[in-house]
């Protein structure tokens, strides 16, 4: 450990001052906006955004397609994590490099894919169809469903990850030794995985969670403009009638959900050891 | 019993998550005229009009260049700073950290928004600029990250002893801790690039006429064209992304680091 | 830190380069059909004007809100858009009356063209027919009415209220359920009852000619510009003439306020409306010319809104009377439809 103030402060500035600038202010500018009008300090910007019915309805189904998503990817992703640290160490390598890899892929290419699928006339409605579980085709691009599916796959890779590495820090022995004890499989989970794991499950759940918030590409393909999530609306606002009041709101709700889904989950964390 | 089980879950997990990309990589080889799956034979023919399509060329070019440029300014700046919250110990050091980390924090579309009204709009950068800053300002907080991490396993003493043989401070990082770290800031480099060149939200509204990052190009061209080169283009960027990370990983184990 | 300025300074030079090349005209124009304006159009005119087009495409009211933000330093020096959209800029004082003087082939453009607006704010350059496609081996259509009814129930799609197509569709829904009683409102609180049976609300005619192809959607309105995506295609489409007949409108260029460039946007201008250029696009089955010296086959004139006698059967919307209206129908359409 250097002492010399002066230096490091020299070297760590330049980082510190640039995020500031180029970043950071520019960011409150835009934040402070639904805050001031022409006489001073007001609110008016937030009441009336919430008194429109159509935004409502979007900031309950972006919280619900959030929470909805984070919820499923922690159910697969503690199956997933689990089966893969039970593999062999080469095997696990393996698996893990596929479930890292679509992160290397371009989320339009990964959005893009579903369109082909859940179009009415692709896979998923053909094998309905074919199978004689519906004499015509379901309507399923456009729908929340469609939002759902795309969000699920371009995040559980994080819920995975976080998992997997919180998990190979459970003693071997444990879960075995739980077993022998007489525990089934439930209170295994319960009482020793979860306990042990929770912290990739926070970092995991904030991931998914805000980054299915703030996903622009998924909704506007897979959902258009009847399914309209917060991004997208964000989206419309700024360009169809150059709102910035209601930008500068949806902005300061998604930090916010960001920043309380991060705390509510330590809180939840922390509460259960 | 508890293998089978085990492979069912993982083979549905893994059919989930990567089924869709080799669906992409079909459906760009169509004969056809539109996007289907199963393709209507099989032909090149889309893959080959990636490459005539004259905004994408211009697009991916910029592309590129924010992913390279941007995460070589954003080293530049991050190395140093990775380095002095490490090895000094500095007054107001979390309120850097956090100042750093922040845009990792704020929605993509935000930065975006925020850039093009209060630089792009009034101080008359160009969109290109505030593309650059955004794309720079993005990576930073993966190059410190990886970079701390790869610092922290190196012990300081190495430095000092360099120091004590008659080294100056900044040889000593340049001969003793850079190479090093060389790992660290390779793998914070093709994290960055990944990140920067897969970019969307922070570019959707740092566009311009004929200023337009790649991802954004496809979004457009997609609105307008209903043809499989959409498809193939993503299948193709995602080999690119995919022989980048294999070639780290095999040159130097960048799973490690990430 | 000097490396850092070095390579921004490098970044800066990049960006410069493109600029000092040629001189530049950026124009904003509707994104379909691309491929045949470059070919009619934007590759013939760069030959003549040795200059470079910088292209922006997207609909008429995305493109309208970019241009008012960045009124005090236009990126856009010239644009085409819908005649409503036009008049609330000119409202806005967004636009520059053009100098018809510049414009050698403007006395050739139907009366309706030569200043639709007011003020010569703009001139028409295309006129078009809107009427409903739809798959003629699924459904029939007779009635504006039927894009509600039980048969297309989950595969239609409506234009989204913002864009060109979305009042002219709530005039002719007007006009078949309430007898054209002029208040949209019951028509928006009835597509609102009816939106789960609507697939999408579409805000560009590509995005739709995309969701007809995938055999997403079998009906929806749509303007005539857009028809030959659909007249190629593999399925069977076929236009409407519903029995409350078509409706109409007319898309114009305009000038940005101040953009100084006016020169060249006025060479443009007098290019497009020249009756060579307006065959050559509407040889290309895009848009109807609104040049009244163009001529054309039989079967081109099929495919577009050609002809006096059309053009003046249309159901017109005026652009003072859906600016009025517009916030109040998007309002109710948000409250009621999109929810």
């Amino acid at each position: 450990m250097f002492l010399n103030n002066r230096e490091g402060l020299a070297l760590a500035l330049p980082a510190a001052i640039f995020s500031l600038l180029l970043f950071l202010v520019p960011v409150a500018i835009l934040l402070s906006e639904a805050f001031r009008s022409d006489t001073g300090w007001t609110l008016s910007g937030y009441t009336e955004f919430f008194s429109k019915p159509l935004n409502q309805v979007v900031f309950f189904r972006t919280l619900k397609l959030g929470v909805l998503v984070a919820g499923t990817a922690a159910v697969i992703g503690y199956a997933a994590a689990f089966c893969i640290v039970n593999l062999g160490p080469t095997a696990r390598g393996r698996i893990f490099g596929l479930v890292v890899l679509p992160l290397m892929i371009s989320p339009v290419a990964r959005t893009y894919a579903w369109i082909v699928i859940l179009g009415r006339t692709g896979i998923v409605n053909d094998t309905i169809v074919g199978l004689g579980l519906s004499d015509t085709p379901i309507r399923l691009l456009f729908t929340e469903t469609a939002v759902f599916i795309g969000l699920l796959q371009l995040f559980l890779p994080l819920m995975i990850i976080s998992l997997v590495s919180a998990m190979e820090n459970i003693p071997r022995d444990v879960i075995p030794a739980a077993r022998v004890l007489g525990a089934n499989w439930i209170q295994v989970f319960i009482r020793v995985i979860l306990p042990l794991t929770k912290e990739g499950l926070v970092i995991g759940g904030t991931l998914v969670f805000t980054g299915a918030l703030t996903a622009y590409i998924t909704p506007a393909i897979l959902g258009g403009s009847k399914v309209l999530m917060l991004e997208t609306l964000l989206y419309q606002r700024v360009n169809v009638s150059n709102d910035f009041v209601s930008a500068s709101v949806i902005a300061m709700i998604l930090i916010v959900m960001s920043f309380s889904a991060n705390l509510l989950l330590k809180r939840i964390a922390t509460a259960r050891s | 019993m508890a293998r089978t089980t085990n492979w069912v879950v993982l083979g549905l997990t893994l059919t989930f998550l990567i089924g869709p990309f080799i669906i992409i990589i079909f459906a760009g080889a169509s004969a056809g005229e539109s996007l289907a799956f199963p393709p209507a034979g099989l032909s090149l023919k889309w893959y080959a009009k990636v490459f005539t399509v004259e905004s994408f060329r211009q697009s991916f070019m910029l592309s590129m260049f924010l992913a390279v440029f941007g995460t070589l300014a954003a080293l530049l700046i991050g190395v140093p700073a990775a380095y002095a919250l490490n090895r000094y110990k500095l007054p107001g050091d979390e309120t850097i950290r956090t100042i750093v980390a922040a845009p990792i924090i704020v929605p993509g579309i935000i930065v975006g928004l925020a850039l093009l009204r209060y630089l792009v709009v009034p101080l008359d950068f160009t969109v290109t600029m505030a593309l650059f800053f955004a794309h720079t300002a993005l990576v930073l907080p993966y190059a410190v990250r990886v970079v701390s991490s790869s610092l922290h396993n190196l012990r300081a003493d190495m430095e000092e002893a360099a120091v004590l043989l008659g080294c100056s401070r900044l040889q000593a990082f340049t001969k003793v801790v850079l190479p090093n770290i060389r790992g660290g800031v390779l793998a914070a480099f093709i994290l960055g690039f990944v990140t920067s060149f897969n970019q969307v939200p922070v570019s959707l509204f740092l566009s311009g006429p004929g200023v337009r990052t790649l991802p954004i190009d496809m979004l457009a061209y997609m609105e307008i064209t209903y043809d499989p080169s959409v498809a193939a283009l993503s299948a193709l960027l995602a080999f690119m992304s995919l022989a980048i990370v294999f070639a780290a990983e095999r040159l130097l184990g960048f799973s490690r680091y990430v | 830190m000097k490396k850092l300025m070095l390579m921004l300074v490098s970044a800066a030079a990049l960006t410069a380069h493109s600029a000092m090349a040629k001189d530049t005209l950026t124009i904003s124009v509707y994104s379909f059909a691309q491929d045949a304006y470059k070919k009619a159009l934007y590759d013939p005119f760069e030959e003549i004007c040795d200059c470079e087009l910088v292209i922006e495409t997207g609909n008429s009211v995305e493109r309208m809100a970019k241009i008012e933000a960045n009124a005090a330093d236009p990126v856009i020096d010239m644009a085409v858009i819908s005649s409503h959209d036009a008049l609330s800029l000119a409202q806005k004082g967004l636009i520059a009356p053009l100098d018809i003087s510049k414009l050698s082939n403007h006395a050739k453009l139907y009366p309706a063209a030569q200043d639709p607006i007011g003020n010569n704010m703009a001139v028409g350059y295309t006129f078009y027919a809107s009427s409903i496609v739809y798959r003629d081996d699924l459904v029939k259509i007779k009635s504006w009415g039927d894009l509600l009814g039980k048969d297309l129930a989950g595969q239609v799609s409506l234009p989204n209220i913002t864009g060109t197509q979305g009042p002219l569709t709530l005039m002719m829904l007007d006009k078949a359920l309430n007898g054209g009683s002029g208040d949209f409102s019951s028509v928006i609180a009835k597509i609102g009852e009816d939106a789960d049976d609507i697939v999408t609300f579409y805000s560009r005619s590509s995005e739709l000619a995309q969701l007809m192809n995938q055999e997403e959607v079998i009906a929806a309105p749509l303007g005539r510009f857009a028809w030959s995506r659909f007249k190629n295609s593999p399925l069977s489409f076929a236009w409407a003439e519903p029995e409350e007949g078509q409706a109409g409108g007319m898309n114009v260029m305009i000038m940005t306020k101040g953009n100084g460039n006016e020169e060249l946007a006025y060479k443009l201008m007098d290019y497009w409306l020249s009756t060579e250029v307006q065959t050559r696009i509407a040889e290309a089955l895009i848009d109807s010319p609104a040049n009244k010296d163009v001529v054309v086959s039989d079967e081109v004139a099929d495919n577009l809104t050609y002809g006096a006698d059309l053009i003046n059967s249309l159901n017109i919307l005026s652009p003072a009377e859906i600016i009025a209206n517009r916030d109040a129908w998007v309002e109710q359409w948000n409250a009621e439809v999109i929810k």
